[in-house]
């Protein structure tokens, strides 16, 4: 076990961004060292969002294979100003999850893909992050801002894998219904972690609060 | 892609959605489709994005740590996939040259005219040095893995200090890397930094330890130029070394060597090259 690195505990702390890209700089170069490095980097954050989507050890074990064996061939296709590496690498996990465990779903919408080969990795986009150094007691406080139904929504969304339509279905709500609570809870999360609170154009304003 | 098949109104309706991945992935498609070739300014995906990093912060108490295995089994399907691909490097250069170019010499003034000759004379067979050391180096990459495999860490660990200046340097905007690859019966490999006034941050490792009046010295070369020595260095037992060369222009696509030479201040490389790489500028960045 490597003990240089940040530990299990460890969380990005804003100056290891620059440190991270010029990791994924070697990844591109086809440095597997690189590619270690990186995993080890995020190996603990990485397994459990994993897990905490499939709720299966070793189905996230496969989730997390996937993810890195994509950031090892796309590692290109990371772009510098479009969030960190570390989000950049983690939302790549997370997107894995939710595939894995909406191809398990019986009720899916591609149960007929099950024994075709995974499709070449879509990677999601990121974004900048609204806070350059995100603490977890103030995320939690962010979140405590948020109703119950804003919250169950994203949660749902996020951590469940489902869609906005099978929440509908799940809650009862109509869609539009659960469109708004994930955008008002978004936008909530967004104005309590000290992003900008003015309204965002054609976002905020079209919704009734 | 010519044809729009979402408007902007429904990519705004779908943005927060979208953001957290909670769409299908047909929507979402759709969604990234519209994104990618609307001219139209959609603020609102960056907005709401930017709150989902946080929503990946997770608390301690759900942080598990994967089995140790999961390290092992990932990097062995990098490298058979690394392996798939011909050990082909980004820099995308490596396919163009012949794999059975094992070892390379400096080429000395003769040799230099004789290449301009031929490329005047044979488009075709057009071939730089650049591009044969990056042959090499992508033909090493896998072989370096395996030598890391077999337990080489604690060494890798002495060499991180090293790393930690390249890496700060590598942060830095125009900055561009490099990767130095032992050379065929050399030993030596390691990262570089070429910060965006030209000077050069090495990490190397692996490298035998210099005796006497012995040095190693390290290189530019830009195309077919003649090598610009950067510096002298020495190495102890240990054979990890970090060492900042003078300021030198270094384009992408230039190779940084290093060889071991009997005696410092060399303005031209007399001894083998144990090391070598290309500069390459960072994903994302102009260069």
């Amino acid at each position: 076990m490597n003990e240089s690195q940040s530990g299990p505990r460890g969380r990005s702390v804003s100056s290891g961004d620059d440190a991270d890209r010029a990791v994924l700089a070697l990844v591109t170069a086809g440095q597997l060292d690189a590619l270690q490095e990186l995993y080890d980097r995020y190996r603990v954050m990485a397994y459990s969002i994993a897990f905490r989507i499939t709720t299966d050890t070793s189905l996230a074990e496969d989730v997390v294979q996937d993810a890195f064996l994509g950031v090892w061939r796309n590692a290109s296709r990371y772009e510098d100003g479009r969030g960190s590496v570390k989000t950049w690498v983690l939302s790549i996990v997370h997107h894995r999850a939710v595939d894995a465990v909406r191809r398990r779903r019986p009720t899916t919408e591609l149960p007929e893909r099950e024994d075709v080969p995974p499709a070449a990795l879509t990677l999601p986009d990121v974004w900048q992050e609204v806070s350059g150094n995100l603490d977890r007691a103030e995320i939690a406080t962010a979140l405590a801002t948020l109703s119950d139904v804003q919250r169950e929504a994203i949660e749902l969304a996020y951590w469940g894998g489902l869609t906005q339509q099978e929440i509908a279905e799940r809650t009862g709500a109509p869609l539009g219904t659960v469109k708004s609570r994930v955008r008002l809870g978004l936008l909530a999360l967004r104005r309590a972690l000290g992003g900008d609170d003015g309204p965002v154009e054609g976002l905020a304003g079209d919704v009734p609060s | 892609m010519t044809e729009p098949t979402m408007t902007c109104d429904q990519a705004r309706d779908l943005a927060a959605g979208y953001v957290l991945g909670a769409l299908d992935r047909s929507e979402e498609a759709a969604v990234r489709a519209h994104l990618a070739t609307c001219d139209q300014p959609h603020p609102e995906f960056a907005e709401l994005g930017s709150v989902v990093p946080a929503l990946l912060e997770l608390d301690e108490s759900e942080l598990v740590e994967p089995p140790a295995a999961l390290r092992d089994r990932i990097m062995a399907a990098a490298a058979a996939d690394l392996a798939a691909r011909g050990g082909q490097t980004s820099t995308g250069q490596a396919e163009a040259a012949p794999s059975a170019e094992r070892t390379i010499a400096f080429p000395d003034a003769a040799d230099r005219a004789g290449r301009a000759e031929r490329r005047a004379a044979t488009r075709a067979s057009r071939f730089d040095w650049a591009l044969r050391i990056a042959a090499v180096v992508a033909i090493v990459a896998v072989g370096a893995w395996g030598l890391n495999l077999q337990g080489q860490l604690e060494r890798a660990r002495a060499f991180d200090q090293a790393v930690a200046a390249v890496v700060q340097a590598a942060g830095q905007p125009g900055a561009k890397t490099v990767i130095l690859s032992q050379q065929q019966g050399q030993h030596g490999s390691g990262i570089a930094a070429v910060a965006a006034d030209g000077s050069i941050v090495l990490a190397m490792q692996d490298l035998q330890a210099t005796t006497g009046s012995q040095v190693y010295t390290a290189w530019v070369i830009v195309g077919s130029n003649a090598p610009v020595s950067i510096g002298d260095f020495d190495v102890d037992a240990g054979g990890a070394r970090g060492f900042t060369g003078k300021p030198t222009p270094a384009p992408a696509g230039a190779t940084v060597a290093v060889t071991l030479e009997a005696n410092p201040g060399n303005t031209a490389p007399k001894g083998p090259i144990v090391s070598a790489g290309v500069a390459t500028a960072p994903p994302g960045s102009n260069g």
